[in-house]
């Protein structure tokens, strides 16, 4: 049970009256008696005290302590449970530097009522790979809160997490920008063909969106299916359309020459009355 | 002077009968006894037209309104004719009657057509009839008057005047009964006029008439009796008296139409709400009822009681409502507003036939003359859930106390079926809310083991943005599993359900109000196995304002984990009752359960 573990530490803590390492295995005798120094004790105590804004500072600092029991200490403050205040900042700090067990505290501010904090732990799930992570990340797209599902494309986006592609298209069709970016930096030439292929069940400009920015990104090809992008593109009637294909132009050095810079060319002239 | 004598006998023969006097011999139990022998009554339950066969005489609406006349034995529409009916219609041996604009007309009861009319002089108060005469109670001035018409020809038998208030009237085997001043039932022959014997509520008005081929009831709102030899006392505890249990959610339920009441003398809404029973004669004690059970037509339900007023079955008519009703003896046969023609077995709710008018306009009322009918055409299966779920879920807001009756009724049959379809009405976003209130408390109380499962399922639905889903009814649904608490339930589906709470105690867009009983719900029936996560969450919120600060939270969380606490529970408890970021509240709620460091 994942909630074990928090109660192990809080249990730990609340009878040692201070911070143990919580790296993922229990503390070992004389561990945290090796690098006390390395942690100001009073950022420790701010951390864990009622005025939130030197807390949210302590938090802050310690994520920029290179000592890694700094690490240590936000991941238990954040065991025991944190003002939202502070659990944002604490969690942006812990994943300056990320570790295994981060996902476990991440994952459970991730369903925290408070939806600052969801969005922190969501965004911060992107730097952890394991699926678990992933599947909350996938969770975070279904969110009633507008801004957490921007937050789940986003981090589904940034890793590269393919079981997100469902749930965006989903969220594609329902016009949300964040998804045609995630689905952007997600996609290959299939997803990009399928994409192009929801011209009609999804608004024009959330499509234009979407393929713009699968044009922009320089890792993506061949130049084949670009062209069949810029001409998905081409066939969108919104004026957003000759924008997106004109930030491609634009983007695209003439040499050396590609068709579907030529054809994006085409296309803008046409719609701009032969220019 | 010999002549003048003989003259003055002969008008008074030929003048009105005074019949209702204030001052009269009543509850003469010699008089009453003569009179009931007079009667001429079948020796069981028979059709009074003189071709003994079940009919039903259907008044439809339209300009002209219709009379349809349809045999229920044969199945077949005998005649219709357009009429301008303006009363209930009444059947006799070879002819029906009823009020047809200000005139009595009587039809022939083999084709429809008019035999004869009369007018009604002043004001119009009832029509009857038995098998050989019509009988009209009118008003003109001060005074209202009972006339006999000779069913065959409208030839006008006999009069007789009253100086105080009649009631419509009632007849059979040549008798006539007449509500006089809400409190007597005047006893008349039907052939001379002549009062044979009158009888004087003691403790109970009459206002209500209910004349079967074999049996007259009379009494009021309040219950009725039946007339026979001991109906002299006047007294319900020594008459043959009966009231039934009507529930208080079919309110306006009465046991027949107001003799007194000048609409209800026509097909109105109120036939839609009857209480139909049969009774066995006895000589002593109250009423028996036929089969220790009645019937409550109530529009387009027909639900069956046992006298402890239990409900032992229950009936919907599909789509539209029951016009009128009649328990025949052996059946309650109804009459549906679409001339669906349906006879439902009294004892146990069983369909027993069914049949059409085939009419397109809407029925507006109907008599039946089906004493004794016992179809056994269909044999449909009794279902008295499908019934009670219909009922539930019935759109129309005129029946909102009648669903929670329906729901009360369901929650008592056995069934995890039956819980689903409880939770159903949770899920409904059209339910009435006070019927979420009463399903909610009878989940509660329904207790049903093979409920967790259903019960389990119900939590599998969650707050999803891209399925548009919300959680259904998640409160009343771990209130309802807190209930069973104390009941032997099976470990691995505990372990499911624990699963399920669990989900919806960690999710982030868990409402407040549905979170304490999550929580609740968890302590009752996880046996310690909660606790871990129960302290986790409540590690996870002490410090928040909002969650943290939720006075329902705090105490739901805190009596979560101070039932039977642990050395863990008391460790993180007291971590939080310590914990400078932790709300008053909560940390004097978790000092006073578990005492002070």
């Amino acid at each position: 049970m994942t909630h074990g573990r928090w109660l192990w530490v809080g249990l730990a803590i609340a009878t040692v009256g201070s911070p143990t390492p919580a790296t993922g295995q229990p503390a070992k005798k004389g561990a945290a008696a090796k690098k006390p120094a390395a942690v100001p004790p009073e950022l420790v105590a701010a951390l864990g005290g009622a005025d939130l804004e030197a807390a949210a500072r302590a938090a802050e600092q310690l994520g920029a302590n290179p000592n890694a029991s700094a690490h240590d200490v936000l991941l238990d403050a954040l065991a025991l449970g944190l003002h939202p205040a502070v659990a944002v900042p604490a969690i942006n700090a812990l994943v300056l530097k990320p570790a295994p067990p981060d996902g476990l505290a991440l994952r459970r501010y991730a369903g925290h009522a408070n939806p600052s904090v969801r969005i922190a732990a969501i965004t911060a799930l992107a730097s952890y790979p394991d699926p678990s992570s992933q599947k909350a990340i996938v969770a975070g797209l279904r969110d009633p809160v507008g801004n957490v599902r921007n937050a789940a494309a986003a981090a589904a986006g940034r890793g590269n997490i393919k079981a997100a592609i469902e749930p965006m298209l989903q969220l594609l069709a329902r016009g949300e920008e964040s998804s045609a970016r995630g689905l952007a930096q997600l996609a290959d030439a299939d997803l990009s063909r399928k994409i192009a292929e929801q011209l009609g069940k999804v608004p024009d400009a959330t499509l234009i969106i979407a393929l713009g920015a699968i044009l922009k990104r320089a890792d993506f090809g061949p130049d084949a299916v670009k062209v069949e992008i810029v001409r998905a593109i081409g066939k969108i009637q919104d004026p957003a359309a000759v924008n997106a294909l004109t930030d491609y132009i634009d983007s695209t050095p003439k040499t050396p020459p590609r068709t579907s810079r030529q054809e994006a060319t085409l296309i803008v002239e046409a719609r701009l009355g032969g220019k | 002077m010999r002549a003048l004598l003989l003259c003055v006998a002969v008008l008074a023969a030929c003048g009105p009968k005074h019949a209702f006097r204030l001052s009269a011999d009543e509850n003469n139990a010699y008089a009453l006894r003569e009179a009931l022998a007079k009667r001429q009554l079948p020796v069981s339950p028979t059709p009074i037209n003189a071709s003994g066969q079940p009919r039903v005489f259907v008044l439809t609406s339209g300009s002209p309104k219709t009379i349809v006349a349809y045999d229920l034995a044969a199945g077949s529409v005998l005649w219709k004719a357009d009429a301008d009916v303006q009363s209930r219609i009444f059947v006799g041996g070879d002819f029906i009657v009823a009020l047809e604009g200000k005139q009595i007309v009587a039809r022939d009861q083999g084709r429809g057509s008019p035999r004869w009319k009369v007018d009604v002089e002043g004001t119009f108060i009832g029509v009857t009839a038995d098998a050989e005469r019509v009988y009209v109670t009118n008003r003109e001035g001060n005074t209202w008057w009972l006339s006999a018409y000779a069913g065959s020809s409208g030839k006008e038998l006999w009069t007789a005047d009253a100086s105080g208030q009649l009631g419509a009237p009632g007849a059979h085997g040549g008798v006539v009964y007449v509500p006089f001043l809400a409190q007597w039932l005047t006893i008349v022959d039907g052939r001379t006029g002549n009062t044979l014997t009158r009888l004087r509520g003691i403790d109970e008005q009459i206002s209500t008439l209910r004349v079967t081929s074999q049996v007259a009831y009379y009494g009021s709102k309040q219950g009725m009796f039946r007339l026979d030899e001991r109906s002299a006392s006047g007294k319900r505890t020594e008459a043959t008296y009966g009231q039934v249990k009507i529930p208080a959610q079919l309110e306006r339920t009465t046991y027949g139409r107001d003799a007194y009441d000048p609409i209800q003398q026509a097909y109105t809404a109120a036939d839609r709400s009857r209480v139909l029973w049969s009774s066995e004669a006895t000589t002593e004690g109250p009423m028996k009822l036929t089969d220790d059970g009645y019937a409550i037509h109530y529009f387009r339900y027909v639900l069956g009681f046992g006298n402890d007023g239990v409900l032992r079955w229950a009936y919907s008519h599909p789509r539209v409502e029951l016009i009128a009703s009649e328990h025949t003896g052996y059946v309650i046969a109804g009459v549906a507003s679409n001339g669906d023609i349906v006879a439902i077995d009294p004892r146990t709710g069983a369909v027993r036939g069914r049949k059409s008018l085939g009419t397109t306009q809407p029925v507006l009322g109907a008599t039946f003359d089906a004493d004794g009918w016992q179809p056994t055409s269909a044999g449909e299966p009794v279902d008295t859930v499908g019934a009670l779920v219909t009922i539930v879920r019935d759109r129309d807001a005129r029946f909102d106390r009648v669903k929670e009756l329906a729901a009360t009724a369901l929650a008592k049959q056995p069934g995890a079926n039956v819980t689903s379809e409880l939770l159903a009405v949770l899920s409904d976003n059209r339910a009435p809310l006070k019927l979420k209130d009463t399903v909610v408390d009878l989940l509660v109380a329904r207790r049903d083991p093979s409920s967790l499962a259903v019960l389990t399922e119900q939590l599998a639905v969650k707050t999803d943005y891209i399925a548009k889903t919300e959680p259904d009814a998640l409160g009343p649904v771990a209130k309802a599993i807190a209930g069973l608490a104390t009941l032997t339930l099976d470990p691995k589906q505990v372990a499911l359900t624990l699963a399920a709470l669990q989900e919806h105690l960690d999710a982030a867009n868990t409402a407040s109000s549905d979170l304490v009983q999550v929580i609740a719900a968890m302590a009752a029936i996880g046996g310690g196995a909660e606790r871990p996560a129960l302290a986790s969450h409540l590690l996870l919120y002490h410090a928040d304002d909002d969650r943290g600060g939720d006075a329902s939270w705090q105490k739901a969380i805190v009596a979560g984990l101070t039932t039977k606490p642990g050395p863990q529970e008391r460790v993180v408890l007291r971590y939080v009752a310590r914990d400078p970021r932790s709300k008053p509240a909560l940390v004097t709620l978790i000092q006073d359960a578990i005492g002070p460091d």
